[in-house]
């Protein structure tokens, strides 16, 4: 799969923000958009479209930090969404395996002891997922793509919690 | 089928493909047109050259045209006059036919008001009404209502529109954009986008006052419930996400206030007549409530007269109908990350936004009054002239649009379950693919279910589109490799390919959409409507509309010459009136510079004041005529009855069928 990066003409970095990757989205659209060649013949017309799809495809990638942080894992040879074992994402250690069973346990525990106790419960797994995304982050500005890559495995088991914790909380 | 991403696979998904066929068309800028075309309402408008949008009247300066089509005469009417005839004939004049655009039969959880019938090789895969015994499809019926807004736009342009950008709700799915599709190219207008709802209510909206930040477009209709975020930025319009419910409007909140009007009158088993009436005595009733305290309803077929309503009492009937704005809303702002107090302005959209309950809960929903200045009404017809006058060849400065997918796409995966493939509010256009694995060996053939929705389950999705993908070599299970690429286009239509990556071999397998009408079908009609039209069409439409009012003309002299004078069948004020139409009539016959429209006018009134003394004179020789026969020849005497009415242009008015008590 090709650079979103390259795509948007962003810098490689973990440091953009959403109005930097906004304004460079835009500004690729701007000129790709295929209603900009609406006039045009058919082929014209297929090929913005295509080109609309790549950037679109781009924007996706990055739009958020977690994705922005994935997809730099990606560029440097973890793909987090494949279970390839040497290239794919990295099995979490057997302690936090079952942590996360425990905890999902202290769900419906929770949930028995009333609406603040899930509440507490969700601002710890929050603040953990949290400070997951600031160890890749960390990890990448030092060129430990591994490191960052197990962080950001724990992030997502972390924001499955986080759904069902809500979800009991609705 | 299992799945598993692969980060390795075709390079070659980008690669631009050259269209098969067909020299370059060149769009004409400057004759795009603008439709909205809704489940009550419709309306065309139009913004040429970068001029500002403009709502098209008809003749009579209406803008608004009843989405209805009345099934009564041959050609159909559309709009006003066919409304006017949905309570003498509720079977054949079709409103809201919306509802059911891309649904089969089975999706429909409401009751339909109207007989369904079916062709062979359907399968319960396509909803078609019968209309005294001919079975129109909603595509068609819509298609009808397109033709009288595209004439309108013809007129207003002084040539014929180029293309359309038709608006539907944001949240169609894919088998409603595509029977919306399917709609445009039967009525013979090209389709330059479809075009979300609130998009194009927010892009008049937000040209007209060149607004910053992020808006809450509201858009609550006849039937359809959208609310869409957006973010506005020099000129560059982000949907950020889009939620809604397309069974859900304001014909629900006539729908339990008509029950309410039947239980008070005391009916249970009310006939379609009677329903009908209800209806539309429930839907005045709601309207005076929008502005006054109390109003009555009187319902003469019910035996109802004078009940009255309190706004409060209405209120407290359509509270579970509010109940579902909410949940859309509140999934809208979530997906959009964006918290209620970074609102910059709510936009109400659609007639029944002006009730006033409606109104409190979108201002307790979203924090803050709505903006209600522009007419809401008219504001998604003025975005979608401007997105057709882009889309003809006239890029505006600093006018960007950007969509989204508004329901998840997906393929049904082993167990069931669906794998994402595009999630919900991805901008578009899009491309995305998934790779899957076979799970045994034996395994040489994979199904691709494909399925919108955002249940886990494919069975709670919306089915669109199944097929076969064989000859997969026998491989060690997750060995062999299918990608599955989705793409969604700028409309927001999908297209599915899948192909075998390890042996090479690619097949392209054609998507047939689960629902809605075939290509065939389609193309069919489009050649039936072909048929009607010509390069000298306004010639033929006069001498067409000469000749029928011809026929009126005749038929309606030989029923005066035969009982004019019985006052019980023709009152002495009504023949005076049958009299000054009939000559007026005559007079433009005799004129042959009369233009088509004013012949049907002439006509349809001469139609209108003969009407009851045509039925008394058939309710009459009907009951002559089966007073003590034998039941054969009652049944003659209906087919006689039906082929005079044939000759008469389908008038029907004795024919209905007895009401079923259903419901
Ligand atoms: N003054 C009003 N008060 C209450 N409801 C209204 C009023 N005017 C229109 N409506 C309702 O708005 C709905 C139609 O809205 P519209 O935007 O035309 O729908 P659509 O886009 O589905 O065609 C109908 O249910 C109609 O009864
Ligand atoms: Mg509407």
């Amino acid at each position: 799969m090709d650079d979103p990066f390259a795509i948007l003409g962003l810098p490689r970095s973990a440091d953009l923000g959403r109005a930097d990757v906004d304004r460079a989205y835009f500004a690729a659209l701007e000129a790709a958009h295929p209603d900009k060649v609406a006039g045009g013949d058919e082929a014209a017309r297929r090929r913005a479209e295509l080109a609309a799809a790549r950037i679109n495809e781009a924007y996706r990638a990055l739009r958020t930090p977690v994705g922005r942080l994935e997809t730099l894992c990606r560029l440097g040879g973890i793909d987090l969404d494949s279970s390839d074992p040497k290239r794919g994402a990295p099995m979490p250690d057997t302690a936090f395996l079952t942590e996360m069973i425990e905890r999902r346990e202290a769900i419906e525990a929770a949930r028995r002891a009333g609406a603040g106790a899930l509440e507490d419960l969700r601002d710890a797994v929050e603040d953990e997922a949290d400070e997951a995304v600031a160890q890749a982050r960390r990890a990448l500005a030092g060129g430990d793509v591994a490191a960052a890559a197990r962080a950001l495995v724990r992030r997502r088991y972390l924001a499955r919690l986080l759904d069902e914790i809500e979800e009991a909380m609705s | 089928m299992s799945t598993e991403h692969d980060p390795g696979a075709a390079p070659g998904l980008f690669q631009i493909e050259e269209p098969d066929a067909g020299a370059p068309k060149r769009r004409a800028a400057g004759l795009g047109i603008g439709i909205d075309l809704g489940t009550t309402h419709s309306l065309v408008a139009i913004a040429p050259h970068g001029a500002p949008p403009r709502v098209l009247e008809d003749e009579a300066g209406r803008a608004l045209l009843p989405s209805v089509v009345a099934y009564v005469t041959d050609p159909p009417r559309v709009g006003a006059e066919a409304l006017a005839l949905q309570v003498e004939h509720p079977d054949r004049v079709l409103s809201s036919v919306k509802r059911f655009m891309g649904r089969a039969p089975s999706d429909i959880d409401e009751p339909i008001p109207y007989a369904l019938g079916e062709r062979p090789g359907d399968d319960g895969r396509v909803v078609r009404f019968d209309v005294g015994g001919r079975l129109v499809t909603p595509a068609e019926v819509s298609a009808r209502i397109l033709e009288v807004l595209v004439a309108r736009a013809e007129t207003a342009l002084g040539a014929k529109p180029d293309g359309a950008v038709i608006t539907v709700p944001a949240y169609f799915d894919e088998a409603q954009r595509k029977a919306t599709k399917d709609a445009a190219r039967i009525a013979g207008i090209e389709v330059y986008r479809l075009l979300a709802e609130p998009t194009a209510a927010a892009l008049a909206y937000g040209l007209d006052r060149s607004e910053q930040g992020v808006f809450v477009v509201f858009d609550l209709g006849g039937g359809t419930f959208d609310v869409s975020v957006l973010r506005l930025d020099k000129g560059v319009f982000q949907v950020l996400a889009t939620a809604g419910d397309t069974h859900l409007g304001g014909d629900d909140f006539d729908r339990v206030l008509a029950e309410h009007l039947l239980r008070a009158a005391k009916v249970e088993t009310p006939s379609k007549h009677v329903r009908a009436e209800a209806l539309a005595a429930a839907r005045a009733v709601k309207h005076a409530l929008t502005t006054q305290p109390v109003a009555a309803a009187t319902l003469p077929r019910a035996g109802l007269e004078g009940f009255e309503v309190t706004r409060e009492a209405f209120e407290a009937m359509i509270r579970p109908v509010l109940g579902r704005l909410r949940a859309p809303a509140r999934r809208a702002l979530a997906d959009a990350g964006v918290e209620k107090d970074e609102i910059d302005g709510v936009v109400l959209v659609g007639g029944a936004t002006r009730v006033p309950a409606v109104k409190r809960l979108a201002e307790r929903l979203f924090g803050r009054p709505p903006l209600d200045d522009i007419d809401p009404d008219q504001v998604v017809a003025q975005g979608a002239a401007i997105q057709a006058d882009i889309l003809s060849g006239n890029p505006r400065e600093g006018v960007t649009l950007l969509d989204v997918v508004p329901l998840s796409l997906g393929v049904e995966t082993m167990g069931g379950l669906v794998e994402t493939i595009v999630p919900r509010n991805a901008p578009i256009p899009i491309r995305a693919r998934q790779v899957f694995t076979n799970y045994s060996e034996e395994q040489t053939g994979m199904t691709i279910h494909v399925v919108q929705g955002e249940r886990e389950m494919a069975a709670d999705c919306r089915s669109l589109a199944r097929f076969e993908l064989s000859g997969i070599p026998r491989l060690p299970p997750s060995m062999a490799r299918v990608e599955v690429s989705f793409q969604v286009d700028a409309d927001g239509l999908l297209t599915v390919t899948a192909r075998e990556l390890m042996t090479g071999v690619s097949q392209t397998v054609e998507v047939k959409p689960t629902y809605g009408l075939s290509d065939d079908e389609v193309e069919r009609l489009v050649l039936d409507s072909l048929d009607h039209a010509d390069e000298d069409f306004e010639a033929r439409d006069r001498a067409e509309a000469r000749v029928e009012l011809d026929r009126v003309c005749t038929a309606v002299r030989r029923a005066l010459a035969a009982d004019g004078d019985d006052a019980a069948l023709l009152p002495p004020d009504e023949r005076r009136a049958v009299a000054a139409a009939l000559e007026e009539a005559a007079a433009a016959l005799g004129d042959p510079a009369r233009p088509a429209g004013e012949l049907r006018r002439l006509r349809e009134r001469l139609e209108a004041e003969s009407e009851p003394f045509a039925r008394r004179r058939m309710e009459r020789a009907l009951a002559e005529r089966m007073a003590g026969r034998r039941v054969a020849e009652v049944e003659r005497a209906v087919g006689d009855a039906k082929a005079l009415d044939e000759r008469r242009g389908g008038h029907h008015p004795t024919m209905t069928p007895p009401a079923p008590a259903t419901e």
